[in-house]
């Protein structure tokens, strides 16, 4: 099969795939079935909003301590062949993570509320 | 072939019913969810059956529309001694009929109904329901706006016929964020049945509440077993559903005073009081939950009530709720027994001074608005039909 032909099959699987979707595809939802469920009640806004994710913080901070660890496994095995040259290149490493880790703790993550 | 077949077994798996509980009806219902042929739907997206089950209030009956309006085909609807006029359309009726003299029997004539309303239309015998309500949404949108979305910019307009959040503080640290207005209730699950709250939401932690419609009355029962009943409902929050199913199985039949203290010692040792957070939901004089929760354990083994001094005047809802995440506000809501919850759950008149009434006879017509101001007023679905049939 050669190249066109490939392509076109590959539209026509995927046209027909989408059809199928389409026609299988629930029917749309009413107004009243659109609305959050709330017991009866009715909102007064979209629930489509901004809220805080409070755990925010303690994400970044998990990345920030977990990359360091990842790429220190491996790193200490290049560190027996290589010495000083790892040992630098590590150090910039470590020293750009860390000001991740100072920023949060100038944003008070280490105080526990 | 086949397809019968499969559609046979499905009318054998536990009817999936969402209800909706009328005034003292509520003991009587969760009895009737014990049996295993019954499946208490979380919300009518997952039910097929929308069971309406004691007297209703003029001003719910345009929620049970609304429910019944959200669950999907194929659907249907058991009045179960219920006064509803003809605000379901003429869905089936089940008269009342006398509680069953041996607490421990349900209602077999509900039980029956409700297995054959879902044998039917699980094997398509049985049409599903027509819409009652108007499908529109609350407020015109469609067409306005550079590209029809609704409206402009970022905020404003009513995209989808509903205004976007504007932003308030924070109780927690002022940060500004979109707060979130609804009516909770009156047939949330997690609710007292009848309870309507208006709550302001950020995030999961309740900002303000306010008492719209006050909880059902219920049958007054002080004994083991409605402290089995509220003991279950509770364990069901605190996602214990097994140790809540057998609180809810011996408060039904089995009382006897080695099946309850074997029950209350596993639910000792499950450690679920020391999930309550200490000083959660403390009224004075009443103790907070952890008090209710063993003084609710101690009733379930057969000792009398320990006797509280009278509410103090100032103790609402609208004080209790606010500052506290969802799921400790649930908590507290089911902690407390009727009488205490309809003292906590009066309306209060003096607060309502913002113009708008979402009260008496279902909800405020806004009829067309333009596309601009719609902050306060835009939020409510209106309807052509309240209380008539479809």
């Amino acid at each position: 099969m050669d190249l066109v032909t490939k392509i076109i099959v590959i539209c026509a699987v995927s046209a027909l795939a989408v059809f199928t979707l389409w026609r299988t595809r629930a029917k749309d939802a009413t107004a009243p079935q659109q609305l959050p469920y709330l017991g009866g009640g009715t909102p007064d806004t979209h629930a489509w909003q901004r809220y805080h994710v409070r755990y925010y913080s303690m994400t970044l901070l998990f990345i920030a301590f977990e990359m360091e660890m990842m790429f220190m496994y491996p790193w200490a095995v290049v560190f027996v062949e290589e010495g000083g040259k790892a040992m630098m290149e590590m150090g910039m490493f470590l020293a750009i993570l860390s000001i991740g880790i100072v920023y949060a703790w100038r944003e008070g993550v280490f105080r526990w509320q | 072939m086949a397809v019968s077949a499969l559609k046979r077994w499905a009318g054998k798996a536990p009817a999936p019913v969402f209800v909706a509980i009328g005034e003292g009806m509520r003991e009587r219902v969760e009895r009737l969810f014990a049996d295993p042929r019954l499946e208490r739907a979380a919300t009518p997206r997952h039910a097929a059956i929308f069971l309406i089950a004691g007297p209703m209030r003029l001003e719910d009956r345009e929620d049970l529309r609304r429910i019944h309006d959200q669950m999907p085909h194929p659907r249907a609807t058991l009045l179960w001694a219920a006064e509803v006029g003809e605000a379901l359309g003429d869905a089936e009726t089940l008269t009342a009929t006398l509680r069953p003299a041996d607490a421990s029997r349900a209602d077999e004539a509900a039980l029956d109904r409700l297995t054959r309303i879902w044998a039917e239309l699980s094997n398509g015998e049985r049409p599903s329901e027509p819409d009652l309500l108007h499908d529109e949404p609350p407020n015109p949108w469609q067409g306005i706006g550079p590209h029809g979305q609704g409206g402009k910019g970022m905020m404003g307009g009513t995209p989808y016929g509903r205004p976007m959040a504007m932003t308030a503080d924070d109780l927690r640290d002022g940060l500004a964020l979109d707060p979130y207005t609804a009516r909770f209730g009156p047939f949330l699950p997690m609710f007292p049945p009848g309870l309507l709250l208006e709550m302001t939401l950020q995030g999961d932690v309740i900002q303000s509440a306010k008492v719209l419609r006050p909880p059902l009355p219920q049958a007054a029962g002080n004994d083991a077993s409605a402290a089995l009943l509220r003991l279950a409902r509770l364990l069901d929050l605190l996602g214990l559903p097994v140790l809540g199913h057998r609180a809810r199985l011996a408060a039904a039949g089995n009382r006897s005073s080695s099946a309850v203290e074997m029950l209350s010692r596993a639910i000792r040792w499950s450690g679920s009081t020391l999930a309550i957070p200490p000083g959660l939901g403390a009224v004075e004089g009443q103790g907070d939950l952890r008090t209710r929760f063993h003084d609710l354990l101690a009733v379930a083994g057969g000792s009398s009530a320990e006797t509280r001094p009278e509410l103090p005047e100032s103790a609402h809802l609208s004080s209790l709720l606010p500052g506290l995440e969802w799921s400790e506000a649930m908590l507290v809501l089911n902690s407390l027994d009727d009488a205490t919850l309809a003292a906590l759950a009066v309306i209060k008149d003096d607060e309502d001074k913002n113009g708008h009434d979402h009260e008496g006879g279902g909800h405020m017509h806004h009829e067309h608005h333009g596309h601009g101001g719609h902050q306060g007023d835009g939020g409510h679905e209106h309807h052509a039909g309240h209380g008539g049939g479809a």
